[in-house]
């Protein structure tokens, strides 16, 4: 049953063919099989009950809450050691909108530690694994909820995207990943890791999911002053397929293969799919451009993202000290508690991070780097807003191809020719604009993805593309189904 | 050969009250250069210096005042219910001033 999407779900709810309780009660065993076969949870909610069921389409139906969203009186962990046993006294804003449509939280989903990864092996309860090859990662920082939502727990898991982290992980385990416009949906409540860069998401099995969980998220919250005033915009009431006429473009220094000396034939493989699918547009009236960007300009996106990114986050982490919450460190005074603290709780790949972020902002260092990364940000979003003067997105592969192997992942920092392919999702987080992935077939029985990015506000007319587009594949709804034979 | 040191890492993480294991140095260290010259691809894009630094992700972000209302906080006991060592209402730590023996 979990398998269905929200609209299905509801019907058989409304027409009382099954009741709340029992979806959540199949929600929380299928949870228990997915904990034990691929690790994604850090609590299972197994006394959660069904809801009332209204005329809501999300009223009575469980979802997964990653564990970087505060919950009221449930362990939130952040997946960090440092707030190994800590439960808030308040729940997010986001969690709250969706509690108002009665919809029932059933877990909450692992994540690369304080949202500060790329792979979901680095939670403190362990890797998550990938539900089509328990050999491959999931990518991260969403790994539990993507992993979650792939295995058919429910049909949604919310999300947080600082760099790619719900629409890498979404192409690595075939769903949707969608992460709105910056300030559509609240950040109160969420653990900030780079708040300039943060923004709240949902991860589906398909585009309308993704459209009416982001419709009951987003809203101006006054306990956010970045959110805004969203009621003019109806994601779910907007997607109606019709994308005649509509412009997108293509980085010619990203997907043309001649950007890669000895091309590796998978990603050779996925440049392919992806130039199939986008005729699968053409079909449909969507006129498709190839533009050329400088690459001086596009090679130093992984590196903006991470001076912004690790400065940032060196701030907003300075709170952890084990004082007023989080285990208690030792030492004979309280600059020693909290060095005890922070050395036993951070794990050496968070702690690089961290070492990078205090480097950056070195008195030597801020204006070259730093501030310097802040200007070349903004360079980078003016000739994007320049484009999407002209089209109404950018289209393009997610990552090199499919999930990585988790024994020798990509948890050390490298500057390959493939690193602009492999991060230009951060572009997103840069200006803030909305952004989708979706399921684009296979290469080597793994899912690939394919993602979509607009204009500030334009979530309705970049959802609707990603709808359309949807719907010329058969991928829509898959859920996963594993296979090890490698 | 590396202009990064064994001491210039520790020192990063100490100033952010994070101690590092050997290996974890190590970890760091390894990566420093090729993590200084990733940065340096920041400073290869021209004539920057006079763009002025995106602090904030939209342009059209407005500040507005809030009205000055009361509005509930939290209890007490929620606030220490976290603190893994309290007295009373209070959190309890060892003495912030220490004394020195003249």
């Amino acid at each position: 049953m979990m398998d269905k999407s929200i609209k299905e779900l509801h019907e058989l709810l409304i027409n009382k063919k099954v009741t709340s309780d029992e979806l959540v009660k199949e929600a929380l065993q299928k949870s228990h099989e997915v904990e034990d076969k691929y690790n994604a949870f850090v609590t299972i909610l197994d006394d959660a009950k069904g809801t009332m069921v209204t005329d809501n389409l999300l009223s009575g139906i469980p979802y997964g809450i990653k564990d970087n969203y505060s919950t009221k009186g449930i362990l939130t962990t952040g997946s960090s050691n440092t707030l190994k046993d800590y439960i808030p006294f308040f729940t997010a804003t986001a969690v709250e909108n969706l509690e108002k449509c009665g919809a029932v939280p059933v877990n909450k989903t692992a994540l690369d530690e304080f949202g500060m990864g790329g792979t979901g092996t680095t939670c403190h309860t362990g890797d998550v694994l990938n539900p089509w090859n328990k050999k491959r990662m999931c990518g991260g920082s969403s790994a539990g909820s993507a992993c979650a939502v792939a295995s058919g727990v429910y049909p949604y898991a919310l999300g947080s995207d600082t760099g790619d982290s719900i629409r890498k992980p979404a192409a690595y385990c075939g769903i949707v990943g969608y992460k709105p416009t910056y300030g559509l949906i609240s950040r109160y409540g969420l653990f900030p890791f780079a708040s300039s860069l943060d923004h709240c998401g949902v991860l589906t099995r398909c585009v309308e999911d993704a459209a009416i969980v982001v419709d009951a998220m987003k809203g101006k919250d006054a306990k956010d002053l970045t959110s805004f005033d969203s009621s003019n915009m109806h994601l779910y009431n907007s997607l109606n397929g019709n994308v005649k006429g509509k412009k997108l473009f293509y980085i010619k220094e990203i997907v043309d293969s001649s950007n890669y000396a000895n091309i590796d034939p998978l990603l050779k493989e996925h440049l392919d799919n992806y130039f199939k699918t986008l005729d699968n547009l053409k079909v449909l009236g969507v006129s498709i451009e190839e533009v050329s960007i400088d690459k001086t300009l596009l090679q130093a996106i992984p590196s903006v993202y991470v001076c912004l990114s690790c400065a940032e986050a060196t701030s907003n982490m300075s709170n952890l000290t084990g004082i007023i919450f989080g285990p208690r460190g030792n030492g004979n005074n309280v600059m020693e508690m909290i060095k005890d603290h922070r050395t036993k709780g951070f794990s050496p790949l968070i702690k690089r991070r961290f070492v990078i972020g205090s480097y950056i902002l070195q008195k030597e260092n801020q204006e070259k780097y730093f501030v310097n990364a802040q200007r070349v940000r903004r360079l980078i979003v003016d000739k994007m807003k320049e484009l999407f003067a002209k089209y109404d997105g950018l289209i393009l592969p997610v990552g090199t191809g499919p999930a990585p192997y988790i024994d020798g992942s990509v948890n050390h920092i490298s500057n390959n020719d493939t690193s602009i392919i492999e991060e230009h999702l951060q572009i997103g987080n840069f200006g803030g604009f909305p952004s989708i992935t979706i399921p684009n077939g296979f290469i080597n029985d793994l899912p690939v993805g394919i993602n979509i990015t607009g204009n500030c506000y334009d979530d309705e007319n970049i959802l609707n593309i990603a709808y359309a587009l949807e719907g010329t594949m058969n991928y829509k709804g898959q859920v996963a189904k594993e296979n090890n034979n490698e | 050969m590396s202009k990064f040191t064994k001491e210039m890492v520790d020192s990063y993480a100490d100033k952010l009250l994070i101690g590092l294991t050997e290996e974890e140095n190590k970890l760091v260290l390894n990566e420093f250069d090729i993590i200084d010259q990733n940065m340096e691809l920041i400073t290869k894009i021209p004539n920057i210096s006079n763009v002025p630094p995106m602090t904030h992700t939209l342009d059209d972000f407005t500040y507005e005042l809030r009205n000055d209302e009361c509005t509930p906080s939290i209890s007490i006991e929620d606030a220490l219910a976290n603190s893994d060592s309290t007295e009373g209402r209070q959190i309890k730590v060892p003495n912030v001033v220490e004394v020195t023996k003249q």
